[in-house]
């Protein structure tokens, strides 16, 4: 019994970091989910220079979520950590600590996936909403806060909550850049110990977070059912 | 001066010549019905009027300030200024539905900064009561029935105080039982003196509330006139055609 007490004691440094992983990547993902979103359904303007540089934006977005969802989070986060350094130039300011690293992999990929769930919600909002909005003098800005972005919210957060909890067991991948997070600190108890038990002490950690987003999220989706 | 003149108006959706060359000026006070086949531009006509259509040549000019002249348009700030006088009613409503009725009411006019919160909230109060539904300021748009929503709507484009108020088929989307209580909102709103402009299929209506018949076919403006030389006298085959279909 004192062993899985020291067990747990040992995994709650481990969810530290797999918490600390989680908050910032959902902290800074999700806004950039929502810029990329508004960038990818934005309309071109009429005028040269604004269709030049909308043209050129819009390929760079592409571009950027193509890679972020073509490719394997965990070649993202070992290309964020090794990789980097090596590019001419500007290589040597973009040298990480671990966590860093991981942290800047996991927010460019979770931006893209939240990216394009946000997109598909904001497609869904019907264009009598803009229509109307117009029509009562509110502006671009306002209609995008006020009328869509609500709108927007309701249609995408089944599938957030959906990436949110993926997001959560996602974290151990940063592992493999060596950082100490639950899954890891579990491995180490297993390998030490020789007893598997850990691992569904771990199964208990990860299962009382992932009920406790499914409740959050829940909430979210009644307050935003009308 | 009219309060709304179009002068050779035209307007395309690629190859497609919707609008070939409008022109009508429409009074301070005129009730005018917009008739015509379906497909005819008639709800392009009165999208291009509040800025939901960008038109390709023409003048349009409200209340003295021009839309836009000869196809070129002002600064985004400047049309809201000239349209800030026009509302619109929807064939289909467009309520916000995140929003309870008196929210839907109060927002434009609380982003406008209108008059301070206390009055807005009690024009919307009054504005309801005109609709006859005092009782539904705290309620959702998804619980109203479609008759209920379309009155809101109504109510909402009033808030603003418009002088000129667009109506796309404000009847075309309800059940047939429920289309008598809009008509009579928006009977009242024209003994008021409101500007209106009504696309509508509901001829009988039109020739009891207009004082202003337009039938539009085929891009152009056909005929023009009072209900009786419009819709009782027509002598026209086609346009009587078409009347005697939809009646
Ligand atoms: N955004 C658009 N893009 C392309 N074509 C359009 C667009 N809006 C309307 N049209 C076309 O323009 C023509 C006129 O449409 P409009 O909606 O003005 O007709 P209407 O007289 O209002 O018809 P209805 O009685 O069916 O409402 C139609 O052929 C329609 O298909
Ligand atoms: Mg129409």
């Amino acid at each position: 019994m004192s062993d899985i007490a020291s067990w747990v004691s040992q995994m709650l440094v481990g969810c530290k970091l797999t918490i600390e992983l989680f908050a910032v990547t959902l902290v800074f993902s999700i806004p950039l989910g929502l810029i990329l979103s508004f960038v990818r359904t934005a309309k071109c303007p009429k005028n040269t220079l604004g269709r030049v540089l909308y043209c050129c934006v819009e390929w760079i977005v592409s571009g950027f979520i193509l890679i972020m969802r073509g490719t394997p989070l965990m070649l993202q986060i070992f290309f964020v950590y090794f990789g980097l350094p090596y590019v001419p130039v500007i290589g040597p300011y973009l040298t990480f600590d671990r966590f860093p690293a991981g942290a800047v992999a996991f927010v460019l990929n979770y931006g893209a996936y939240y990216a394009e769930i946000f997109r598909g919600g904001l497609l869904s909002v019907d264009k009598g909403q803009y229509e109307a909005s117009k029509v009562l003098g509110l502006t671009s800005m306002q209609t995008k806060f006020r009328i869509v972005m609500p709108q927007m919210i309701r249609i995408a957060l089944p599938s957030v909550a959906n990436e949110t909890i993926i997001l959560l067991k996602d974290t151990a991948l940063v592992t493999a850049i060596g950082l100490s997070e639950l899954l890891k600190v579990t491995t180490n108890i297993v390998n030490r110990t020789t007893n598997i038990s850990a691992f569904a002490v771990a199964a208990v950690f990860y299962l009382i977070f992932s009920y406790i987003l499914t409740v959050i999220f829940r909430k979210l989706e009644n307050k935003f059912d009308f | 001066m009219s309060i709304i003149e179009v002068k050779n108006l035209k307007k395309s959706f690629g190859p497609l010549e919707v609008l070939k060359d409008i022109s009508i000026n429409i009074e301070k006070g005129d009730i005018v019905a917009i008739l015509g086949p379906s497909g005819s531009g008639k709800s392009t006509f009165l999208r291009s009027l509040i800025d939901l259509e960008e038109i390709d040549a023409g003048d349009i000019c409200i209340e003295g300030s021009y839309l836009v002249k000869n196809g070129v348009y002002p600064s985004e700030k400047e049309k809201r200024k000239i349209l800030l006088k026009t509302g619109m009613v929807f064939q289909h409503f467009n309520l916000f539905p995140h929003l309870n009725i008196k929210k839907n009411l109060m927002l434009a006019p609380l982003l406008a900064k209108q008059d301070t919160k206390e009055n807005i909230e009690a024009l919307a109060r009054e504005t309801l009561e005109k609709v006859g539904l005092s009782d539904k300021m705290d309620v959702m748009p998804s619980t109203l029935s479609g008759g209920q929503k379309q009155r809101v709507a109504i109510a909402r484009a009033l808030m603003l105080r418009p002088d000129i108020v667009l109506f796309d088929e404000p009847t075309s989307a309800l059940d047939p039982e429920l289309t008598g209580e809009v008509l009579n909102v928006i009977r009242n709103l024209a003994k008021e003196g409101n500007t209106m402009l009504i696309v509508t299929h509901e001829v009988g209506f039109a020739s009891e509330v207009a004082n202003k018949v337009v039938f539009m076919e085929d891009g152009y403006i056909q005929a023009v006139g009072s209900p009786d030389e419009v819709i009782r006298n027509q002598t026209n085959e086609r346009i009587n055609a078409f009347l005697n279909k939809v009646k």
